[in-house]
């Protein structure tokens, strides 16, 4: 580069008079012999990214005198050794500028509160899981589906014509048709599985008329706040699809299940505290309680939540605390509804439980849960539970491979569909056709 | 900035080339017309640019997280550059997982009273070669040395209360000197109490604690020196975990490049007076007792 920039020079010679030139080849060839060092460590930065930082210069006290001016080098416009830095008002712009927009501290922001609130976000991942989520919602939790809902889907009059076979077209559409690539991620195939699931059921609206009183809505915002325990705890963000209703779900336990409930002990884990992993908050509206809709929406009742696993690729939750989110977003909207039918007054018994349903799936498990919100009244450990009735870890079918898989010489897998289960989708639509029947 | 200055070099070049070669300018000058200027336009190039630096202390946080913090390689630099520590380069790409060794380290608004906590999961850390434990207890979780038995679903307890009679310790659990028994083996030693575990560390290593003396408390390290702290300094019991460390096999010399180690030079050394047996006095106590509290925080 230095080389070609002379050259160019002296093919310039002829140009300039022979002081001028004398002077601008002597000083660009100075100027290139020392700069060629400097020039070449330009191009190498590798060694300042990886070297080790400088240490943190102390922050040095100044020391003011009342009554004596410093000398300053402010006036002189350059630093001067042994002369103070010049201290300067802080300057704020007349006009508003979002760029530099600098938000208030926390203490002085118009909803700060002195005591703390904890928040549950789609995204929290809290550690015990279930058991948490069972103790911050007073809940007593019983394995399985309610035997009248398994009965629905058991009778043949609420079965889809042909159903095994569409079923099996149905994940064999999500895993191996939809897609020009090889085979299809799992966040798209356990979608588009979702929903030809939810396609099938709804060709039930012929037989089954009050299948059309309901609506998808995705993305909406749920609001919720409750205590616990002296504890304030919220459940704010937006959760999977909903399908609403314009009727409420019918309670699934009867009043004597209900009063039961209250011998319940809810489950503690000791040294961990109920509320860790919940984000804790100290600005927030303390009666922030909306189901996302207007209170005159056509469709007010939520009935089955569902969720996808991958949904979120910021968010990675292991299926206990996938589990625990389900729960607490069922438990958040049917609490955000009663509040709309009952007031924002603690509750000891709810004349009409509030019942939310629950679907998770990853693609090839699917988790079911039915939710039924008996009390409001959340402070104390005893009284009226909540109840949840949790289908944990339900396969759909065992494999689905767009290749064998060969071990030995063997085939251990073979490719397509293995190991269907026509259980699970009837599990499944029991829970759609809940309310319908 | 490198690239800053080359477009700038270039730019130069550009600028200044077609002027001069093209014939046009020369028969100009030939007729003694006027030049442009192209001196002006080639001012040489920007050679005291200041190098943009791209060193972050990942170090220094204020907030204790249990996130993994990645880091940068120094390769034994220090931040002038200089080689400070020979050996050290390349190696598989690690992340920081931040300890807390101070295990007597109070929840905010439950202080002075012991706590328990309940271990979440033991796993290998690479910036040691101790295994570590992520444990929970209260609304926080922090990582600590795991001691030798740990396993996901312990719970430790954690004091600070130095009693008339000594305490039965379980492994796990972090007391003052003051409070154990003589002749518990014990981990993560402070020194000073309130500053965090400096002694006693490493995988498979453990203290004894050989006696107690009006305030003090006498710990025998794993070189066998020994050295005398106040009681009040907070001991893990036990021995800590990867007992199985210095039996591992390297295999091959590219393992060691793995660990970010890198051979020494080969230059022929005579052998000096490190080499061969000596027998020498065991090294006096060390003693820890007399040095200024560190203000409290």
């Amino acid at each position: 580069m230095f080389p070609e920039t002379l050259r160019c020079f002296k093919t310039a010679a002829p140009l300039f008079s022979q002081t001028g030139l004398l002077n601008g080849s002597r000083r660009m060839s100075t100027h290139g012999k020392s700069s060629r060092q400097q020039a070449r460590r330009h191009f190498s930065v590798s060694c300042c990214h990886t070297a080790k930082a400088r240490p943190v210069r102390k922050h040095r006290e100044t020391v003011t005198i009342p009554g004596l001016e410093m000398v300053t080098y402010g006036e002189r416009m350059h630093f001067v050794p042994g002369l103070a830095k010049p201290a300067n008002p802080h300057w704020e712009r007349d006009y508003k500028d979002p760029r530099f927009y600098r938000s208030p501290p926390v203490h002085e922001m118009p909803l700060y509160k002195e005591k703390p609130c904890y928040v549950f976000n789609q995204r929290s991942n809290v550690l015990e899981g279930v058991r948490q989520a069972l103790w911050l919602t007073k809940t007593k939790v019983i394995s399985g589906l309610p035997p009248q809902l398994l009965a629905l889907a058991e009778n043949p009059a609420n079965q889809i014509p042909d159903q095994d076979e569409r079923v099996q077209n149905a994940i064999k559409h999500a895993r191996f048709w939809d897609t020009t690539e090889d085979r299809p991620g799992k966040e798209k195939y356990s979608n588009t599985l979702l929903m030809n699931l939810l396609h099938l059921c709804a060709t039930l609206q012929s037989s089954h008329p009050a299948i059309g009183r309901r609506i998808f809505a995705e993305k909406y915002s749920l609001a919720a706040t409750w205590k616990r325990d002296e504890d304030l705890i919220q459940i704010r963000g937006q959760n999977g699809l909903l399908h609403s209703c314009m009727d409420p779900l019918p309670e699934v336990s009867q009043k004597q299940e209900v009063a039961d409930t209250a011998d319940h002990v809810l489950e503690t884990f000791y040294p961990v505290s109920p509320t860790i992993d919940l984000q804790k908050v100290y600005v927030y509206k303390e009666e922030a309680n909306c189901s996302g809709f207007r209170t005159d929406s056509t469709y007010p009742h939520a009935h089955t939540l569902y969720f996808v696993e991958g949904a979120d690729a910021r968010c990675k939750l292991q299926p206990e605390q996938f589990r625990a989110k389900m729960l607490m977003f069922s438990f958040g909207n049917a609490l955000a509804r009663a509040y709309t039918l009952y007031g924002t007054q603690p509750q000891r018994l709810l004349d009409r439980p509030v019942t939310v349903q629950a679907v998770g799936t990853n693609g090839r498990i699917f988790q079911l849960m039915v939710f039924q919100l008996n009390t409001t009244d959340l402070s104390g450990n005893d009284g009226i539970k909540n109840q949840v009735w949790l289908d944990k870890d339900v396969e759909l079918y065992d494999f689905a491979k767009v290749r064998p898989l060969i071990k030995k010489k063997q085939v251990k897998v073979p490719a397509g569909l293995v190991g269907y289960k026509p259980e699970t989708f009837s599990k499944f639509l029991a829970l759609y056709l809940h309310g319908a029947v | 900035m490198a690239v800053s200055c080359l477009t700038r070099a270039l730019r130069s070049l550009t600028v200044s080339q077609p002027t001069f070669l093209s014939s046009q300018a020369v028969a100009q000058t030939k007729l003694g017309t006027h030049v442009p200027s192209t001196v002006g336009q080639c001012r040489g190039f920007l050679t005291t640019a200041s190098l943009e630096q791209n060193r972050t202390y990942w170090k220094q946080r204020e907030k204790y997280t249990i996130r993994p913090i990645g880091m940068k390689k120094t390769g034994g630099r220090d931040h002038s550059g200089k080689i400070q520590t020979h050996g050290i380069g390349g190696g598989h790409k690690q992340r920081y997982r931040w300890i807390d060794f101070q295990r007597l380290h109070y929840e905010s608004e439950k202080e002075a009273k012991p706590f328990e906590e309940k271990v979440v999961e033991v796993r290998y850390d690479p910036c040691r070669s101790a295994d570590i434990a992520l444990v929970a207890g209260g609304n926080r979780k922090r990582w600590i040395i795991a001691t030798e038995n740990m396993q996901a679903g312990d719970i430790i307890k954690t004091s600070g209360v130095i009693g008339r009679m000594a305490v039965s310790a379980n492994e796990g659990d972090a007391y003052p000197l003051g409070a154990l028994s003589v002749g518990t083996l014990v981990n993560n030693l402070e020194i000073q109490p309130g500053k965090g575990a400096e002694y006693i560390r490493a995988a498979g290593t453990s203290g004894v604690l050989l006696r107690k003396v009006n305030g003090t408390a006498i710990v025998q390290l794993p070189s066998k020196q020994q050295v005398q702290v106040l009681e009040t300094c907070v001991a893990t019991v036990g021995r800590v975990s990867n007992v199985d460390h210095n039996k591992r096999i390297i295999g091959k010399a590219g393992r060691n490049r793995w660990l970010g180690i890198r051979p020494s030079s080969g230059l022929w050394k005579r052998k000096g007076g490190w080499a061969g047996r000596k027998i020498k006095p065991l090294p006096p106590m060390k003693s820890y007792i007399n040095l200024p509290a560190i203000s409290a925080k």
